[in-house]
């Protein structure tokens, strides 16, 4: 038996291509920025940096688990052997060339993380996990190369924005401004957390990603981009998709070829 | 198509005052709430009423901790294919006369047979029933119908001048039979529809003849939808007892009361189950083509079958996206901002008549193709395709449809409308719609919101099902429809896909002939020939609805 090697996503186009890079866990995430950990605990909101992570239940080795076999071959995540809540971290894409699509945040966060739970909206992405083990995959959301701090917004509410022109320095509208444009120094700094509260200090997220390496790196179909139309291997796959899945509904002996 | 000829692109000036092509604009300069005035009138309003009442009320400083909406710009909104602009306020339901009035004329109609009774009244009561007999008949039931006594002494009655609106008609399939019927009481086929849909209908309903009944608007606005029924049947049979003298009470009333209220009776809406629990003639149970049929676009314009889809999809976005998803089942006040996309300034209509235009060049004209896989998928996506690149052409058009649930339901309309104009068949329309949700969610890789996708993801698999539960003639789909019952704003554009369907290859109605002929009607309120226009005029203040209390109240 051929041993199985996934292809994460179809497609030919450069936009495919990088679907398929960020969604394989292999290919490591460029790093272009360092936050602090206690900066992203304040932009998150949740605790405030030094205080102990609150818990909704003791840990597992305390709790005298039953016999279960899932539980056996599935090993916690440390936010769950602690008994972390549950808490937060919420992201808003422009359309105008970002790194990740909200699928794409959804597809990307389940091949490289565990124990998340990610919702896609068109407007915004929550991802959930254990307070602890967000964390550390927030660290990766915002650091890399899949964060782009003028066309990505952590918005916990209010989120509008993603869809709508850019502003003069080519930010991302925020009806809270969470972010502003620093003009000295050329970075997005952060002056209130993801829901809105004042921060209180700015907290830079670096200098926006130019325009012309955001076209190289987004996942982004555009008609003034790679547009959609010109990769016949994706439409023609999605058409069979659908085509696949109606043909089923109707009788499923009518579905040949898979 | 020609840049310039795009249809959206006056709205998008007007809305925006720049370039729609430009990318990059100012934000947070416009002055909040204050840039509207319809905003500005809220704030007085609720600033003089909260000292009336005492009680805390409207206070934009209470939005987002004293961050006022309007930190972008609020732009205004063009009915589609009308000259009339408006805010986006003057298109909730609360605050458009018109909208309401359209669900009112709706909620208070109900069609009632006259065959069975009269069946009754000659073969068990001995009674001749002739057309001086009808005619008397419906002269006492427009006496009754509104909240008359026609039999009683020492009865309550209601004032005439609340309850105006209310009335019957009756139309019949039979010329001979119409020429006899007074023509106040008459919904004539020959005069309101154009010849061929007249014919079609004439040989739909032949030789019987049905009763088309309104009941007080005032009615529709304080009881239920299933009030409609029991209201008709009880002045109905009334007026039977007074017109044919019959005795009060017995057992061959009973029958009448069981047609009136059961046997003969066609209700525009079906009753929701329980876990919805609604009676009939609520949104929830209007089927798509029952609100296509009343939708009286296509007696109008038929030479535009696009228009006529159009105009039906904009009743669906008011009862089924802002009545009944937007109120009934969520509550708040978030829908109508939604909903309002495919209404307004003509960006359904410029996708629409492009893939009419599509479908004219490479198919020979509307209904000319058989459905086939093979022009699901060309018509689909390419129109698809088209309203996706619009919204990446013009950056005014993004921000204007600013949810990713209105782009999906507009672009996909688009390929729905367009394959049900090429085919005929509405079944293969929604297909295409299925197939344009998929395509957009993989182009930008986003789409709705949870509860939106989640239909559009596996509704390829029940498009041509039938089998119970799953599947069902998309005609006679909706809200009640059990992979529909959370589906917001689809069904505004399902109606269309329906409608353009049957307009597409000149049918006079699209699933029930007596819903179409009931709503051809000139004394109904809501003008369903234009409910565009007509929501225009409901957001400008210009409509006057039916259902006053001005005669019961203390003046102003």
């Amino acid at each position: 038996m051929v041993e199985y090697k996934p292809q994460y996503y179809p497609g030919s186009s450069k936009v495919a291509k990088n679907r398929k890079k960020y969604m394989d866990p292999s290919y490591k995430l460029r790093k272009l920025r360092t936050i602090s950990d206690d900066d992203l605990v304040k932009l998150m909101g949740h605790r405030v940096p030094g205080e102990a992570y609150k818990s909704v239940h003791p840990p597992l080795e305390e709790m005298g688990e039953p016999a279960c076999p899932i539980r056996e071959l599935v090993e916690p995540t440390p936010g769950a052997k602690a008994g972390d809540r549950i808490r937060y971290i919420q992201f808003t894409d422009s359309v105008y060339f970002t790194p990740l699509t909200p699928y794409m945040r959804a597809w990307m966060g389940h091949t490289r993380y565990r124990g998340v739970d990610i919702g896609v909206l068109s407007g915004r992405v929550p991802l959930e996990a254990r307070e602890r083990d967000l964390e550390k995959v927030a660290k990766d959301l915002v650091e890399t190369e899949i964060f782009d701090p003028a066309r990505c917004g952590i918005r916990g509410a209010t989120v509008h924005g993603h869809s709508l022109r850019l502003d003069e320095n080519g930010m991302m509208f925020d009806a809270l401004r969470r972010f502003v444009f620093d003009k000295k120094t050329g970075e997005v700094v952060y002056v209130k957390d993801q829901i809105g509260v004042p921060l209180d200090k700015p907290i830079s997220v670096g200098k926006p990603i130019k325009e012309e390496e955001l076209r190289e790196m987004t996942s982004e179909y555009r008609v003034d981009g790679v547009p959609f139309r010109e990769d016949k291997e994706m439409i023609g796959f999605v058409q069979r998709l659908h085509m696949l899945r109606t043909e089923a509904g109707f009788d499923p002996n009518k579905v040949k070829g898979i | 198509m020609a840049t310039e000829k795009r249809m959206f692109l006056e709205a998008l000036r007007k809305k925006f005052k720049e370039s729609p092509e430009e990318k990059y604009t100012k934000f947070y300069i416009y002055d909040g709430w204050k840039q509207s005035k319809r905003k500005q009138e809220f704030v007085e309003w609720g600033t003089k009423l909260a000292k009336e009442r005492g009680i805390p009320f409207y206070n934009p400083d209470m939005h987002l901790g004293g961050i006022p909406l309007g930190q972008r710009v609020l732009m205004p909104y063009k009915l589609s294919q009308t000259d009339i602009y408006c805010e986006g306020d003057d298109l909730h339901f609360i605050n458009n006369a018109a909208m309401q009035q359209m669900w009112h004329d709706i909620r208070r109609t109900v069609i009632v047979g006259l065959d069975a009774a009269h069946m009754v009244l000659q073969k068990r009561l001995g009674k001749e029933v002739t057309p001086e007999t009808v005619n008397h008949y419906l002269e006492v039931l427009n006496h009754a119908l509104p909240g008359a006594a026609v039999i009683q002494e020492h009865m309550v009655e209601t004032h005439p001048g609340l309850v105006s609106d209310s009335y019957v008609k009756v139309f019949t399939g039979d010329d001979e039979l119409a020429d006899e019927i007074d023509k106040r009481f008459l919904i004539d086929i020959n005069k309101e529809f154009p010849a061929d849909q007249a014919a079609q209908l004439k040989a739909a309903v032949g030789k019987r003849i049905y009763q088309v009944l309104r009941m007080p608007t005032i009615v529709a606005m304080t009881c239920d939808g299933g009030t409609m029924s029991r209201w008709s049947a009880m002045q109905i049979s009334m007026s039977m007892v007074n017109a044919y003298k019959l005795m009060a009470g017995e057992a061959a009333i009973g029958e009448f009361a069981f047609a009136a209220k059961h046997a003969e009776v066609i209700e525009m809406g079906t009753l929701m189950p329980w876990r919805r629990a609604r009676g009939p003639n609520e949104p929830g149970g209007v089927p798509l083509g029952y609100l296509a049929d009343m939708c009286q676009a296509s007696r109008v314009k038929p030479e535009d079958p696009t228009w006529v889809a159009l105009e039906a999809i904009s009743m669906g976005a008011v009862l089924y996206d802002q009545f009944w998803f937007g109120s009934y089942m969520s509550g708040g006040v978030g829908f109508t901002q939604y909903a309002t996309c495919t209404y307004t300034d003509n960006i359904l209509d410029d996708f629409c008549y492009y893939g009419a235009d599509y479908v004219k060049k490479k198919y020979g004209g509307f209904g000319k193709a058989k459905p086939s896989w093979d022009l699901i998928k060309d018509v689909a996506t390419e129109v698809t395709l088209y309203g996706l690149e619009q919204y990446e052409r013009f950056p005014a058009l993004m921000e204007t449809h600013f949810g990713g649930s209105q782009r999906a339901a507009v672009v996909a309309a688009g390929a729905g409308v367009a394959v049900s104009l090429a085919t005929g068949n509405c079944t293969a329309g929604i297909n295409g719609w299925y197939l344009s949700q998929l395509l957009h969610k993989e182009e930008m890789g986003r789409l709705g919101f949870y509860g939106y996708d989640q239909q559009d993801q596996c509704g390829s698999a029940n498009s041509f099902s039938y089998r119970s539960d799953e599947g069902l003639p998309f005609n006679l789909r909706g809200v009640n429809y059990p992979n529909y019952a959370l589906n917001v704003g689809h069904q505004s554009a399902h109606t269309g896909i329906v409608q353009a369907a049957h307009s597409g290859r000149g049918d006079a109605w699209t699933t029930n002939p007596l819903i179409k002929i009931a709503f051809a009607d000139k004394d109904l309120k809501f003008d369903f020939t234009h409910p565009r226009l007509c929501f225009g005029k409901g957001a400008l203040r210009e409509f006057m609805p039916a259902g006053e209390r001005s005669l019961i109240i203390p003046s102003r």
